[in-house]
């Protein structure tokens, strides 16, 4: 079965109706990573960036506020824990639902920043978001319509692949790239790392890499008949 | 017991070897440049000093994430130790491991407030393109092998011959990334000299000691990887051998290359897995 030769050997399975949650070293790995990432960002107080001044020898340093500091700390931990949603749920659905609110997240993390270039970003950013929340929702429809389920257990049990599921999929593709803001959408996001803020900004781009690999996993299970 | 016998001593391994490679690489491209370079066992030795050297974290710090990135970054390439040479898991985990290689990479220099560890945490979110490469090879190797285990695409080998010559394509875009991770890669612009040493830049003492350390045993694990999944099974003198080539060969490119832009690196990058993975399909069709 593909899901054993993609993730490694299954450590367990929670069967709840249709829905079948899985768990396998690959998942466990991820979801304990983010698990401590998203802890060690609770607990963690923010950077303070400092740069020379032009023309003088001042240094400029720009801090996180009190109030900013918690609206964005909150997000982050949402953001890790809709992460560590993702990285175990075994319907297709809910991965998509996971993928919709990180990229939500992610624009509200940089969102109270008083910097032009940044919140620019992030609006960019937001529409491409929005544009992908299309073939993202879309592919998963398609892929619910041609094969009759959402469940990534029994996808990977089906026998044959047919053409739409295969065009499903590549929607699906197309929308998790849009949504996490990777290549070729990257140079949308990329600018919002320039805020200051750090733990929390590292969440935007943890979520994105970690969503990938899993993305990665659920379209090759999909088409493992290939 | 054994299981964990057999991870301390792979561990160290990965890091005795990993750090004479490393040694050899910066060897090799001084001789290059016509300079003598330091001994090879430099490397191994620097790694070793910095976990005894007095400590010291920056005030504008978020602490204590900037320890703790460090640490796991040590945490990851260890696990990377157990899937690889110790289990012989699934290559999706060594992919999961190379993202948060990357996510490391990001904030160790973002969590100091250093602007030099800043732009060297924006260039990180640019030099994700790296995972394509990955992402497309394995992607490749599973559509032939049928698994992502690596134990499975050893014993495939053993049966159909080594996959360097069914999937070569697949091979340069593995060793895109092996390039990518190699010291003074043109590629390498997380740790460009305009941003002094990048991430690793204000991070000291025996926290170099871990990025060290975890760099060594990362240089081993990827060059393992590529000769078990391209080769087979080789045997120690082939790894040794095959190492060494390797290192020898991105030593040599990197010697006489300069380093690219950010935007440069990403394309070329894009490009290459562009036309590998193109590539790689119509082989899979036709043959």
């Amino acid at each position: 079965m593909s899901i054993t030769t993609i993730g490694g050997d299954l450590i367990g399975t929670i069967p709840l109706g249709d829905i079948v949650l899985y768990l396998n070293p690959l998942h466990l790995f991820l979801f304990v990573t983010i698990i401590v990432f998203t802890i060690l960002i609770a607990v963690s107080r923010t950077e303070t960036q400092v740069e020379a001044m032009f023309g003088s020898l001042d240094e400029n340093k720009v801090s996180v506020g009190l109030k900013e500091f918690k609206h964005r700390r909150f997000l982050a931990i949402i953001c890790g824990i809709a992460t560590a949603g993702a990285m175990i749920t075994g319907d297709l659905f809910n991965f998509t639902l996971f993928m919709a609110l990180i990229g939500i997240v992610n624009i509200g993390i940089v969102s109270a920043v008083k910097q032009i270039d940044v919140l620019d970003s992030a609006y960019q950013y937001g529409l491409i978001a929005m544009m992908c929340g299309l073939p993202l929702f879309g592919g998963a429809a398609i892929i619910l319509a041609s094969t009759g389920t959402l469940s990534l257990f029994k996808l990977a049990m089906m026998p044959t692949v047919a053409p739409m599921t295969i065009f499903g999929a590549l929607m699906m593709l197309v929308g998790i790239a849009g949504e996490s803001g990777i290549a070729p959408f990257f140079a949308s996001k990329a600018e919002m790392f320039r805020t200051p803020g750090s733990p929390f900004i590292l969440i935007i781009h943890l979520s994105s890499l970690f969503i990938i690999v899993r993305a990665v996993e659920i379209l090759l299970i999909i088409i493992h008949v290939i | 017991m054994y299981l964990m016998a057999d991870i301390l001593i792979n561990v160290i391994l990965a890091f005795l070897a990993g750090s004479l490679l490393l040694g050899l690489h910066r060897k090799i491209m001084a001789r290059i440049q016509l300079r003598p370079g330091p001994p090879i066992i430099q490397y191994l030795l620097h790694s070793l000093k910095f976990f005894f050297k007095e400590s010291s974290f920056p005030k504008t710090a978020s602490m204590p994430f900037y320890i703790g990135i460090v640490v796991i970054l040590a945490g990851i390439w260890v696990t990377g130790v157990i899937v690889g040479p110790v289990t012989q898991g699934s290559l999706m985990i060594i992919f999961g491991i190379y993202a948060i290689h990357k996510i490391v990479e990001h904030n160790s220099g973002s969590s100091s407030g250093s602007p030099y560890g800043k732009v060297s945490c924006v260039r990180a979110v640019f030099s994700a393109a790296g995972e394509l490469p990955l992402f497309a090879c394995i992607a490749i190797l599973f559509l032939i092998t049928g698994s992502m285990n690596i134990s499975d695409i050893i014993a495939y080998q053993a049966v159909h011959g080594p996959l360097i010559y069914t999937a070569p394509l697949a091979a340069i875009m593995f060793f895109t990334l092996i390039l990518t991770k190699s010291p003074y890669s043109p590629f390498a612009i997380t740790k460009g000299k305009d941003i002094i040493s990048g991430f690793e830049t204000e991070h000291y003492g025996f926290l170099r000691g871990f990025i060290m350390l975890s760099e060594s045993v990362a240089w081993y694990i990827l060059l393992w990887l590529f000769l078990t999944i391209f080769f087979g099974p080789i045997g120690i003198i082939g790894y040794v051998i095959g190492m060494i080539v390797i290192t020898a060969i991105t030593a040599f490119i990197n010697a006489t290359t300069p380093m690219l832009n950010p935007n440069h690196s990403v394309m070329a990058q894009f490009t290459i897995t562009l036309v590998c993975l193109v590539g790689s399909i119509v082989m899979l069709l036709i043959l």
